[in-house]
């Protein structure tokens, strides 16, 4: 057994080696909390019991009792067949509902056989090209009864007509889908950079897809407003809160304008948080966004149902705190960031692999994920009361400074002109560069510990297992595409690619042209280029 | 041509000698767009004194290449986080190779699986940074110093003749200081000579000067394009900023361009200005001279901002473009400056926003420029006044001529409003440059 090396034995003592002691976000925290922090606080106005108005401890009021949330392992490799095949098998283990990871090229709205494409087909998501993929991905599946979640943005607007076509395709009523689609462009202009539009054209198709959706499709979460990828991006924890809400804010503010009232539609935007490090900081970020999201849709939109006020969340462990020393390790890692979700009161969880700073995971590590988020709800007691760590006087105090600190965000993006001015002045971009920078360097000066990284190293490490990428996928995707190419009816397919483009031209919503052209088989590289074609590109700028 | 005393001479000392950074490009390739890593990166090595190339996200191999070309750089940096580092890393050790770049190190960081490494290796690449590794530990892998020996004369003479890795690699012994005389005694007895009579296509030399954020990059992409349109050749010296402390330097000009590269008929430099110094690098006389040399047709430089000081752009310069936006400050702030007494054209960028008819309004009434009002309101927009001033201040305020370097007489001053982001007015910008009749 290889045993730990001290590289310094009097820097291996008790916690921060600066002086401070901050959350990982930098917030500083005092030796402790009593009665005097929370004297400023209203129980029933600021805090109030789990299921109730502003929701601080939680959306139900018998909160894991009622219903274990969802263990959603986020999965996609390789062709429709292979990822769902691996749905199945993830069904079979016992989670309650699926989450499509697409591959980079679908993602960037780029068809298989791109020239941009090349390398990158199937690897780190499923390669969808047409609605026939969409169709072999679900097959055997039932649609009416699992919920499907599906991680896109740029293309959303395509994907979701792909799989309302095929949905119709099957017989299957729209009305009993229910899934999630990611949908939530700003955060790639803030952070993950999969952008294909402009902002505003951009934005206007998310607005589509919600308008369209809560319409025809009404189980559908429309938009899963993220805060995932700004912190995976390096931002602060109050940066994540503030920024995703900020998002959702102008979403709302962007449907209200086509006429929807915003009990309509407010109840069906769902959001989705990362689940870093501090345990206590990122319970409190949850329970500051709610709190948040309630008064915005309560004082600020007027929002009288219930359902409207509700912050409802998918959490996801940080990527970005795994290592590539000691990879088991990250088990640990994710196991205490799952345990933050779910005090924290999430709807969903995905818990990250242990060998994801290697490699796609490995059925291995997948399966430990999961019984990581098991072995918590069955095993640790967490689920029995609503709210566990409601009243602890430093958990309170800490969320009423995560909500007061967000407001401030909240204001000055107001005066930078409101999301769209900020986000063209690089505001949310520098934003979040500093944090990243800052975070670093407190590693780099030793001020933070990372086990087995600047602390507790091993010089003989044991490797694991990763998964290989299967080389075939590439040629099979781009070959079926070409099949589907030839056996469609090339007219039907300009024809609805023209009647897309006369559409983006005008207000008129998108969808009912973008699902006779996914009908028709119009590839999603088509599509993306035919509202390009009216749209514009987006040109990445930076500093 | 030559003579052999000139070959293998030292490096001359001396206080104008820079000590050579380390240069580095570091780029994206292929579709991902997890930026995290390779941005603290860049910082991370800037601040450890070297001079960072940061070319951004989506890059193919080929634009890669070129800036690695293009800059010298003594390093490549990709950063993938894709899984497809067996399909791309091939194609830019491919890329780089067939323009001659066998000594240059690439180093790779993200997710890379511990088993594709040794074939990584084997490719060519030196290094390899997963999420765990500090910045300190990279910058230390690439402080190993470069060592070359270069010769001024023979590098001059392979630049005349076209070998681009001459060209790239002249420029930064001229940006370093190195060997200027030599440099300078071998450019005239090759080329027809800045500003003096003739070759066939004397070189257009053209600064755009103003504060950090006015869009000088854009704009400078946009006029890029549509040289190339008229079949132009164009080289661009980009000076940025270097930090006083370290010496390092986070260039970030080039992807401002990056629409317009990789192309043969296109070279851009990226140049570390140190502080204090006139916002431009030393002997950007030379580099032009050398890029002309070359055969490029235009070159134009951007200047690190604007200070006090930045009337040295003047000597270098045919014409001297001033980059506003609106809203930016007051007139006085613009007066200070100096700059629109030297600037040939005063161009509001953005002339999108808000703002952009007064600021135009607010100039002209300053430098007695006649205003808009002799035409239809819409004709001034994208447009620009030929603008005669009076015979007084044709000097534009210097007291003695023979100071300011300045060739031509400035009788006329152009004020233009274009929009970089728009792609407006910028073929009327380069009408003004290059001097063609203003169509009315």
């Amino acid at each position: 057994m290889p045993t730990a090396t001290i590289p310094n034995a009097n820097r291996s003592g008790s916690m921060p080696v600066g002086n401070t002691y901050t959350t990982i976000s930098g917030m500083p925290i005092a030796p402790q909390y009593g009665p005097a922090d929370l004297v400023q606080v209203v129980y029933d106005r600021e805090i109030g019991p789990p299921g109730q108005y502003p929701y601080t401890r939680g959306i139900h009021a018998d909160m894991y009792r009622g219903r274990l949330w969802t263990m959603r392992q986020f999965a996609g490799f390789g062709t429709a067949r292979q990822t769902n095949q691996r749905f199945r098998f993830l069904l079979d283990q016992g989670q309650a509902g699926l989450s499509t990871a697409f591959d980079l090229p679908t993602l960037m709205g780029l068809d298989s056989d791109d020239a941009r494409s090349l390398g990158e087909v199937g690897r780190l998501g499923v390669a969808v090209d047409t609605i026939d993929d969409i169709q072999v991905l679900f097959q055997e599946i039932d649609l009416e009864q699992i919920s499907v979640s599906m991680t896109i943005n740029a293309p959303a607007a395509v994907l979701m007509a792909f799989y309302l076509a095929a949905a119709q395709e099957r017989g299957l009523d729209w009305k009993k889908l229910r899934g999630t689609i990611q949908n939530d462009i700003l955060k790639e202009f803030h952070a993950q950079n999969e952008i294909v539009f402009p902002p505003e054209p951009s934005v206007r198709l998310v607005v589509d897809l919600i308008e369209y959706c809560t319409r025809h499709v009404p189980q559908w979460n429309t938009v899963s407003i993220s805060g995932y990828h700004i912190r995976e991006a390096g931002s602060t924890a109050v940066q994540e809160l503030a920024f995703t809400l900020a998002d959702g804010r102008h979403y709302v503010d962007e449907t209200l304008r086509r006429g929807l009232p915003v009990d309509s539609f407010a109840p069906r935007l769902s959001f989705f948080f990362n689940a870093h490090n501090d345990l206590f900081e990122e319970i409190a970020k949850y329970r500051a966004a709610r709190r948040l999201w309630a008064e915005l849709m309560r004082e600020t939109y007027g929002a009288t149902n219930p359902a409207s006020w509700k912050l409802r969340f998918h959490a996801q462990t940080a990527g970005c705190s795994l290592q590539d020393r000691q990879p088991e390790v990250n088990l640990i890692r994710v196991a205490y960031q799952a345990l933050a979700a779910v005090l924290g009161g999430c709807q969903s969880l995905h818990t990250n692999s242990m060998d994801e700073t290697l490699a796609l995971p490995t059925e291995h590590a997948v399966t430990l994920a999961l019984r990581t988020q098991q072995v918590l709800a069955h095993e640790t007691g967490v689920t029995n009361t609503a709210d566990p760590v409601g009243g602890s006087y430093f958990v309170e105090s800490l969320t009423s400074r995560m909500y007061d600190e967000s407001l401030r965000y909240f204001q000055r993006i107001e005066e930078s002109g409101g999301m769209l001015a900020a986000l063209a002045a690089g505001f949310f971009r520098r934003e979040i560069a500093e944090a990243a920078y800052q975070y670093q360097q407190s590693i780099d000066r030793d001020e933070r510990v990372i086990v087995g990284v600047n602390r507790f190293t091993q010089s003989d490490e044991t490797s694991v297992e990763t998964l290989q990428h299967d080389p075939g996928v590439e040629p099979t995707q781009v070959e079926s595409l070409q099949r589907i190419k030839t056996l469609r009816n090339r007219g039907d397919v300009e024809r609805t690619l023209s009647q897309i483009r006369k559409v983006v031209a005008t207000n008129e919503n998108t969808f009912p042209a973008l699902i006779d052209a996914a009908r028709a088989r119009a590839t999603l590289g088509e599509i993306m280029g035919a509202l390009s074609d009216v749209m514009g590109r987006h040109q990445l700028q930076e500093q | 041509m030559k003579t052999s005393t000139t070959l293998n001479r030292l490096p001359e000392p001396g206080p104008a000698t820079t000590p050579a950074a380390v240069r580095i490009v570091l780029a994206k390739v292929g579709l991902d767009g997890h930026d995290r890593g390779i941005k603290v990166v860049a910082r991370g090595l800037r601040d450890a004194g070297l001079h960072v190339i940061y070319g951004g996200i989506w890059q193919s191999p080929e634009a890669v290449a070129q800036a690695t070309l293009d800059e010298d750089a003594r390093w490549l940096g990709i950063s993938l986080l894709n899984g497809a580092h067996l399909t791309l890393i091939p194609q830019v050790i491919d890329a780089l190779r067939r323009r001659g770049l066998d000594d240059v190190g690439v180093i790779l960081g993200g997710i890379v699986p511990p088993r594709d490494i040794p074939a990584l290796n084997e490719l060519g690449v030196s290094g390899v940074f997963g999420p765990g590794t500090s910045v300190d530990e990279i910058a230390r892998f690439l402080k190993s110093p470069p060592t070359r020996l270069n010769d001024a004369v023979e590098l001059v003479s392979s630049s005349q003749q076209r070998d681009r890795r001459a060209l790239s690699r002249l420029l930064s012994l001229i940006a370093e200081g190195r060997q200027i005389d030599t440099i300078r005694d071998a450019l005239a007895t090759c080329t027809p000579g800045h500003g003096q009579t003739a070759g066939p296509t004397p070189v257009r030399t053209v600064a755009f000067t103003g504060n950090a954020g006015v869009g000088k990059s854009s704009l400078i992409a946009r006029v890029v394009t549509e040289l190339r349109s008229r079949q132009l050749t164009v080289a661009v010296l980009s000076c940025d900023p270097q930090s006083p402390v370290t010496g390092g330097a986070l260039l970030g000009d080039r992807i401002r361009m990056s629409g317009c590269l990789p192309d043969e008929g296109v070279f851009v430099r990226s140049l570390p200005v140190p502080s204090g110094s006139q916002g431009i690098a030393a002997h950007l006389d030379l580099m032009t001279r050398a890029l002309a040399g070359f055969g490029f047709d235009v070159v134009l430089i951007e200047t690190a901002g604007t200070g006090q000081g930045d009337v040295a752009v003047r000597a270098v310069a045919d014409s001297i473009v001033l980059v506003l936006q609106p809203e930016t400050g007051d007139s006085v702030q613009w007066e200070k400056a100096g700059l629109l007494e030297i600037a040939d054209v005063i161009v509001i960028n953005k002339s999108e926003l808000p703002g952009a008819e007064r600021m135009e309004s607010e100039l002209r009434e300053h430098l007695n420029l006649s205003g808009p009002a002799q035409r239809g309101p819409n004709d001034s927009r994208h447009g620009s006044d030929d603008v005669r001033r009076g015979s007084d201040d044709v000097r534009r305020g210097s007291p003695d001529p023979a100071e300011t370097p300045d060739r031509r007489s400035p009788l006329h001053q152009h004020l233009v409003q274009v929009s970089a982001a728009r792609n407006e007015g910028i073929q009327q910008l380069w009408k003004i440059l290059s001097g063609s009749p203003i169509e009315e």
